[in-house]
């Protein structure tokens, strides 16, 4: 509701009352200038505080599916949703990803802010926009399921909400976080099983092995350039370098650019299976409840 | 004379190679621009059938909410005649309006809408069995969706429309939008109706906005 009623009224806001209390302080110091310059700097100054308005962040991409920001669940349980959300990834393509955290950086309404932040995950894979997020924001006793353009049709409104309301909520009232975020989990994926075909890999498992791959082509374009390139100035009788040497300098190189890309699974330890966005994209379907 | 014919040849190589270089530039740019309208129009249908979606769910709501026991006639009224409004203000689904008049007219009514159903949902609030449906819940919860999804789809139309703008107003561009007849698109504004909507939301527990002791405070010096 209440996104409803605010959702397009608060950005104006913040920006004419900027506006307003530059224009009075503005006034006062600066009276010798030309109108319409002035009028054209507070414009400026009126643009830029309009986009900027909401003091707002969107949280650093999460490197797993399940992200227990807020310590409410045992490592074992976390462990295991962020398996079952992996597999689900392999099996249907369908990217789900559970974040919980402590509170929500941002004034604005969760409805808002949650499709910012899932969009800029992109979650759920580019062409099918198959991705669903849920939050949860443990102090603001809110949560959202976001739900990616390509699912809205398998898991609407009316369902997110039945999620959030009649299968969470009542075992967050009881603090029972991890039997309500398990029943969540379980009634979101078997809402949208069935929509799509996996490829029985998530998006890093296929990166892993697409990455170091197209860099060694590179790499090896590379050497065959410079042999060429040593041999014809050989041939043209200038001061040569050895080919010999030319080869083994330029390896290091070549492998250090290649290697960089191994931030998957290593720093969430206990050998889970890393997230990686496909790049799925949201419109603001879903629901929540506060709890 | 062959030092001379050497020469000419040269300038007309010379000249073909800018207009070549010219015409690709020129090529580029016009590709660009209707890359970039034709991303607008695209985000614009999409626009028309977040709108399009709202306007579809509210006979449903209208006669939900007329089934309750004794409830507010006049609020239903409204919320029936800001939709036929909204129905004679018709744009083109498929073009992003190029006048700013009739984006205005058309936010005007959909803002006129979007009053009259938070009036509703409002009092809806007095009415405890009436809430308590499942039916009702479930259209509200359908409603809320669809407002959410207006406000990406307008936000994502303004980007679009504002990379496009851009796009047609910055040099070199200009130039070729100007030949070609490509003219800056008006985006959504924020309506001053949907600013005093939220005079009635006590019952919503939503924090009082910022701006207004602000203002005030500014205001007063």
């Amino acid at each position: 509701m209440r996104a409803f009623v605010l959702g397009s009224a608060r950005v104006p806001r913040v920006g004419d009352c900027v506006s307003q209390s530059l224009k009075v302080g503005w006034a006062r110091r600066q009276v010798q200038h030309p109108r319409r310059v002035r009028y054209l700097i507070l414009l400026a100054i009126a643009l830029v505080a309009g986009q900027s308005s909401a003091a707002e962040v969107i949280p650093a991409k999460p490197a797993n599916y399940f992200n227990d920001y807020a310590g409410v669940v045992s490592k074992d349980a976390a462990s295991r949703f962020n398996e079952q959300l992996a597999q689900f990834e392999r099996e249907t393509s369908n990217q789900v990803v559970v974040a919980v955290f402590p509170k929500m950086q941002s004034d604005d309404d969760v409805a808002a802010y949650t499709q910012r932040v899932a969009e800029a995950w992109g979650v759920g894979q580019k062409d099918k926009r198959n991705g669903v997020v849920l939050f949860i924001f443990t102090q603001d006793r809110k949560m959202f399921i976001q739900v990616g353009y390509g699912l809205e049709g398998a898991l609407p409104d009316l369902t997110a909400f039945d999620i959030t309301e009649h299968r969470i909520k009542p075992h967050f009232r009881s603090n029972d976080y991890q039997g309500g975020l398990a029943e969540g989990i379980d009634s979101i994926l078997k809402a949208i099983r069935g929509e799509y075909q996996g490829t029985g890999k998530t998006v890093l498992e296929k990166g892993g092995t697409a990455g170091p791959g197209f860099n060694l082509a590179l790499f090896l374009f590379f050497v065959v350039a410079l042999i060429i390139i040593s041999r014809l100035m050989r041939v043209m009788g200038g001061y040569g370098y050895s080919s010999g040497r030319s080869g083994p300098v330029f390896i290091p190189g070549g492998f250090g650019g290649g290697s960089g890309g191994g931030w998957s699974s290593g720093d969430s330890g206990g050998g889970f299976s890393g997230f990686s966005g496909g790049g799925g994209s949201f419109g603001g379907g879903g629901a929540g409840s506060s709890w | 004379m062959n030092k001379f014919a050497l020469g000419c040849g040269g300038l007309v190589a010379i000249l073909v190679f800018i207009i070549v270089v010219c015409g690709l530039a020129l090529m580029g740019s016009y590709n660009r621009l209707v890359g970039l309208g034709q991303s607008v129009d695209a985000q614009w249908a999409q626009v028309q059938t977040v709108y399009q979606r709202r306007a579809d769910l509210i006979p449903n709501l209208v006669n939900t909410v007329a089934g309750a026991a004794n409830f507010e006639k006049s609020t239903l009224t409204e919320v029936t005649n800001a939709r036929a409004s909204v129905g004679r203000v018709q744009l083109d689904p498929n073009k992003a309006p190029t006048d700013a008049k009739q984006l205005q007219e058309f936010q005007a009514a959909q803002g006129q809408l979007s009053n009259a159903l938070s009036r509703l949902l409002v009092v809806a609030e007095n009415y405890p069995q009436l809430k308590a449906t499942e039916n009702f819940q479930g259209l509200q919860a359908q409603l809320e969706g669809t407002e959410n999804r207006i406000s990406v789809e307008r936000n994502k139309f303004n980007t679009t429309v504002q990379g496009y703008n851009v796009a047609v107003r910055s040099f070199p561009t200009n130039l070729i939008a100007g030949m070609f007849g490509f003219a800056p698109r008006p985006f959504f504004e924020a309506s001053q109706g949907a600013q005093n909507a939220p005079t009635v939301n006590f019952n919503f527990n939503s924090p009082a906005p910022a701006a207004s002791p602000a203002a005030t405070a500014a205001a007063t010096p």
